[in-house]
This record gives C-alpha cells, structure tokens and sequence, in this order.
C-alpha cells in the first residue's frame, strides 16, 4: 500500500544560473490540488519534477511512496498531461491512447478498450480516428488528458488542463475531476486563472518566483483574493470632481486622476460597493463615460499577495 | 518487473518506433545512401547486356582475330574479318601541315572484345578486353563495399538514423511522451537501439546485397553457376553480414552520441577521423573501432591502387584483421560498453525543450 500524499522535501531545482524552484517542502494529500501562480513562477517545474521529466539539484521528492527517479512504477499509477502540444508524428487519437497503454504492457485489445473507454471520457471517440496533427487546440487538450487517464492512474498531474476548451466541455471536464478525486485519488493541475480554481480545488498552492507564497484550503486563498484591490480605469468629464467622491468611500484605497483630465485610476476593495457608488454618482448627474477593468488577470493578485497586501 | 516483461516492453517501442524510423522524412536520404552503390553496378550491367546483344550478330571468330598482325593493311583486316561491330575514322594533324587518317575498329569473338587501331592505313595497335572480367568486377565490389558502403554509406546512414532517435525526439518535442510511458529508461534505450538496428540492418543489408546481385546479373553463366556453387553464398552473406555489423557498431556510436551532443556534425567528424587512421594507430587502440572489427568480416580484401598517393595508401590500408570469432567477440564488445554509457546518460536526460 503506498503512501497517500506527494511529498516534496527541501526541493530545489535550477536550470543553469535560472532558478525553476527552490526549497519547496510541501506535502499534497489526495483531493483535487491546484498549482496556482503567474507564467514563470514554477507550476510546470514542480510538476516535471514529479513525474521525473526533470530532477531536482536538491532535496528529495516521493509520489505516493514512489520516486519520480523509478518511471517503470510511478509511471502505472501516475497519469501527466503536459503543456506540451506536439504528439509522434502521423499518429490518430486512438493511435496516441492506445501507444501508452502498449508501453503499460496491456495486450493489443485491452489497450484498444481502454483507449476508447478513455477517448469517450472526454468526448473524443468521434475524432479517434482523426491525425492528432489536424485536431484544434481544445482537442489536443482532451486528447492529452485521455492519454493521461487512460491507464486509470492514482494521481493525475494535468499542466494548464482547462486552457482551450470550450465551456461545456470545461464543465465536463471540471465534473470529471471531481469524479477522480472522490475516488481517493490526486488530481494536481496548474492554473493561472483564479475563477477556475475557485470552483475546482480542494486546495491551492500558489506560487511565485519557485517559492511557495501560500497554500491551503481554497477558502482561505479566496478570502484573500476578496480582499485584493481591484484596479478600474474611468473616463469621464469632470474627473476631479469624481476622484473627489470616490475618496469619500471607505473601500476605495487609491485615485489617481489622468494627465488629461478626463480619466481616473481607482483602486477599491470592494467591487460590489464601488458598483454602488459609481451609480450614485451618475444619478448625482456626473457623467461616466466607461468603466475598464485593470487588472483582470492573476499576475495583479501575485503582485498583492507577495507585496503583502500593500 | 521481470527481464521477461522489460524484453517484451522493449519490443513494443522497437515496434512502434520502426514505423517513424523507416519513414522519417528527417533520414529519407538514408536510402539514397544504401542504394548509391547499386547505381554504377546497374549502369555497368546494362552496358555488358546492351553490348552482347549488339555484337551478337557480329562475332568474328578468335582465330581469325589471332591471326592478324600489326602492319597489316585497313582493308586486308576487313577482308579477313568481315564487318567490325564498330568503327569510327577521324583525320588528325598539326596546322598547315597534311593531316593523317586514323582508323579504330572493334571486333567481338563471343567472349572479348578486340581494339585495332590504324594510322594511315596501317595498323599500329591490336589488344583485346574481355566484355566482361567477373574476377575484376569482384575486386571493384569489394573496393566499392570497404572504401564506400562501410566506411562512408553505413557510417553516415547510422548517423541520420541513430542519431535522430532521440535528438530528432527531442527536436519535435515527443521525448516526454516515451519518458512518461512506464519504462525503463534503459529500456526504452534497447527499444529504440532495436529499432533503429532492425531499420539500418534492412536497409543496408538490403542495399548489399542488391549491388552484389548486379554485379553477378550481367556475368557469364557458367561462371556464374560456378561461383554459386563455390563461395557464391558465403560471400553474400559475409558482405551483408558486415554491413548488419556496421549497423550494430556504427548504430551504438551514434544512439550514444544523440544523448551526449546537440550538434551532430562533432561527432561525426570526430568518429570519422577516429575510424580513418584506424590503419595507422596502435594495435590497442585500433580494437577501440568499429571499422577494425567490420572490415574484417568482408569475404575479399580490398584492391589499391599501387600508384595512389602514400598517405591515401597508408589511410586505406586495413588494420591487421582479427579473426571472424575475435571480430564478432570485438565488436559485440565494444558495442555494449558504448551502450551501457548511453544508458547512464538516458538517466540524466530532462525534458527542457526551450533550450533545445
């Protein structure tokens, strides 16, 4: 019976002068996990170095008992689904599930069942016998997880597995996670979008610069990203006035009015409340030309988180 | 995992991996290579076929050929011999001076062909050439096999197999995919070896045995039925032999060398140069060579050519061969110990495609 967790210890990993990871102790329990940072930040490392793509410099990694360095036993209990889009030349979707099943030791018709069972998962048994070479983005995506599943594998690692995907077909796949974990297992995948791992994980590790900023359960993370303060560019005519009643509010932290006269930068921690507030003011009879998010992206979040909370 | 089910392992990504090998537009000039050699012995079985049919209907008896002498007039040849089955007649002479017939005439006796040469009426010259000399054509084969097919046409094929193995993997970023089935990497090692061997085997094996079958096509038949029923047989397999031998040396060299280095131009003109003063080095460092243990196995030593520059002689002359047993023992030798360095190697391999 092997051990239920992923463990890293003391992890340090770099490529060259350029550092990918350093001193990552963590320890993952089964659940769904997500690796959550800003491009960079070492989510694709830490997942190469458990499923022994690359190994650390230092400190020691195990995959439920198991050493990244032993593909022949981690590799029949782990399933990875890379970031990376090329497959062998020429082959079909079949021919990509069913090759890994060959390499498992399945016989020819056990690991043509298993391809199928595993391309029909995530909805791919029209276009089986499709070159993988001419699938769309999101279809190579689906394509990769039925390689990585297919095996019925104990910890699926999946880099960035949602990207391309339409939303049905996200929401299936999201269903499908959950199926997996329920079962006891590991689902460890990486996102750099935080509504997505909001709804998915279990747990959240996130990352910055090869350190582990923050990690938890998602509740807590989420508290914190409520908290972050939101950047909103207004254009409007009188902007002075405007900044002027915007600081008025307790959960605006920042204005900054535009060169031109016509534009503010606003900061607030509260979203709703600033929603309220930018009504009252156009009811007041100031006119509000438009309102752009600033920062919709992760990489503001990070900027908080590691700065923080300034 | 038992030695049983790693084997089989190792079959399924021999098979596998055969498809891409044999097909891989990145080695397609491999074939080229192995066939190149075929090409002069198909042109010169062709011209041997199209000049007996042409001259069968002119064969001039030897006797008569025999008989006649330097001296003899152009029309008294004629007459004697009948219709040459060619003639071509020119004039040549300084400028301003009176220029001189020439006259060349070819006869055939069934077996040779015979070159009179005539100035002003006269002949100067008679010699004869067989149409065609299976014992020369042999020579040729063998020069052609030691001094082209191993050393330069398996060499190089082996290279754009071998080494694209994993460097051309790498290349269109699919290692991770082998990396992530669950394998071995030394595994996944013999399975490739295996099936880059099985390839390189076929193709140059094949391509042996092609240019040994034209030599023989345009060849006497009784001659022919001789050397079959003499060393005929022995000789095609030691040739194709070599040539698989080749492969299996050639192939560690490089499988090892696409582990090692990014840029395969070092390693090929390092082994090449290693390879080519093999004649020349010690008699311990020359066992550290493919060509060594290869060249041996060849059933006739190669010709030279004794007005050929010294230094060409002294780089093309073989080493002292080993016996069959030894070359085998040798190669096979020195063939696990570059593989067993290449499965130290596949250890280390990471996947960081970016810097590839």
């Amino acid at each position: 019976m092997s051990a239920p967790e992923i463990v890293f210890q003391e992890v340090s990993k770099f490529y060259g002068e350029v550092l990918g990871v350093n001193h990552v102790t963590l320890r993952i329990p089964s659940g769904i996990t997500s690796l959550v940072g800003p491009n960079g930040s070492g989510k694709t490392t830490l997942m190469n170095l458990m499923a022994g793509l690359i190994h650390p410099d230092r400190g020691v990694i195990t995959v439920r008992g198991l050493s990244p360095r032993d593909p022949e036993r981690l590799m029949r209990i782990t399933g990875y689904a890379t970031q990376y889009d090329a497959a062998p030349r020429g082959v079909t979707g079949l021919d990509f599930v069913t090759t890994g099943l060959l390499l498992a030791g399945h016989g020819k018709q056990e690991a043509s069942r298993r391809a199928w069972k595993s391309l029909e998962r995530v909805g791919m048994n029209e276009a089986a016998h499709r070159k993988v070479a001419a699938y769309s983005k999101g279809m190579r995506q689906r394509v990769r997880l039925a390689v990585a599943l297919a095996h019925d594998p104990e910890v699926l690692i999946l880099d960035e597995p949602l990207n391309g995907l339409d939303p049905l077909v996200r929401a299936e796949t999201i269903a499908l996670f959950h199926e997996f974990a329920a079962q006891g297992r590991h689902v460890v995948l990486s996102s750099h979008v935080l509504q997505e791992v909001d709804v998915i994980s279990d747990r959240v590790i996130l990352i910055a610069n090869g350190m582990i900023i923050a990690e938890g359960h998602v509740r807590g993370v989420r508290e914190e990203i409520h908290e972050h303060p939101s950047q909103y560019i207004i254009r409007c005519r009188d902007a002075s006035r405007i900044a002027a009643l915007l600081f008025e509010q307790d959960h605006i932290t920042q204005v900054q009015v535009h060169e031109d006269r016509l534009g503010l930068l606003v900061a607030t921690r509260n979203q709703r409340e600033f929603s309220r507030a930018l009504t009252r003011i156009s009811l007041a009879g100031h006119t509000v030309e438009s309102v752009v998010a600033a920062d919709e992206n992760v990489d503001a979040l990070y900027k908080y988180l590691i700065g923080g909370g300034r | 995992m038992t030695a049983e089910f790693r084997l089989r392992q190792a079959w399924t990504i021999a098979r596998l991996q055969l498809r891409r090998v044999f097909f891989s537009k990145r080695s397609s000039w491999v074939y080229l290579l192995a066939l190149f050699p075929s090409v002069p012995f198909f042109g010169h079985a062709i011209e041997v076929k199209l000049s007996q049919s042409r001259y069968a209907s002119r064969v001039t008896a030897a006797a008569i050929l025999e008989s006649i002498r330097e001296g003899d007039t152009d029309e008294e040849v004629l007459k004697t011999a009948g219709e040459p089955v060619h003639e071509r007649k020119f004039r040549r002479g300084p400028r301003g001076e009176a220029s001189v017939e020439y006259r060349n005439l070819i006869y055939f006796d069934g077996e040779r062909r015979w070159f009179l040469h005539f100035e002003a009426g006269i002949l100067q010259n008679k010699r004869s050439r067989p149409l065609i000399d299976f014992e020369d054509d042999r020579k040729v084969f063998a020069g052609v096999f030691q001094y082209f097919y191993l050393r330069l046409a398996v060499f190089f094929g082996c290279l754009g197999i071998f080494m694209n193995l994993f460097r051309g993997e790498i290349l269109d970023k699919t290692l991770h995919f082998w990396f992530l089935a669950p394998a071995r990497r030394e595994v996944l090692l013999a399975g490739k070896y295996l099936a880059g061997l099985i390839a390189a085997t076929l193709i140059f094996a094949t391509g042996a045995a092609l240019s040994f079958g034209l030599m023989l096509w345009p060849q006497d038949a009784v001659e022919l039925s001789a050397f079959w029923r003499a060393q005929g047989p022995e000789h095609l397999f030691w040739y194709a032999t070599a040539a698989a031998a080749g492969c299996v040396g050639y192939g560690s060299l490089f499988l090892a060398a696409g582990l090692l280095v990014r840029n395969p131009v070092v390693p090929a003109i390092v082994i090449l140069f290693w390879e080519g003063i093999n004649g020349i080095l010690p008699a311990a460092l020359q066992k550290f060579s493919v060509l060594y243990y290869v060249q041996s196995l060849a059933p006739i030593p190669p010709p030279m050519d004794a007005n050929a520059p010294a230094l060409i002689q002294l780089l093309m002359s073989p080493a002292d061969p080993p016996s069959t047993v030894a070359a085998v023992c040798g190669l096979l030798a020195v063939t696990a110990l570059v593989l067993w360095i290449a499965s130290r190697s596949v250890q280390r391999i990471e996947i960081n495609y970016g810097t590839d």
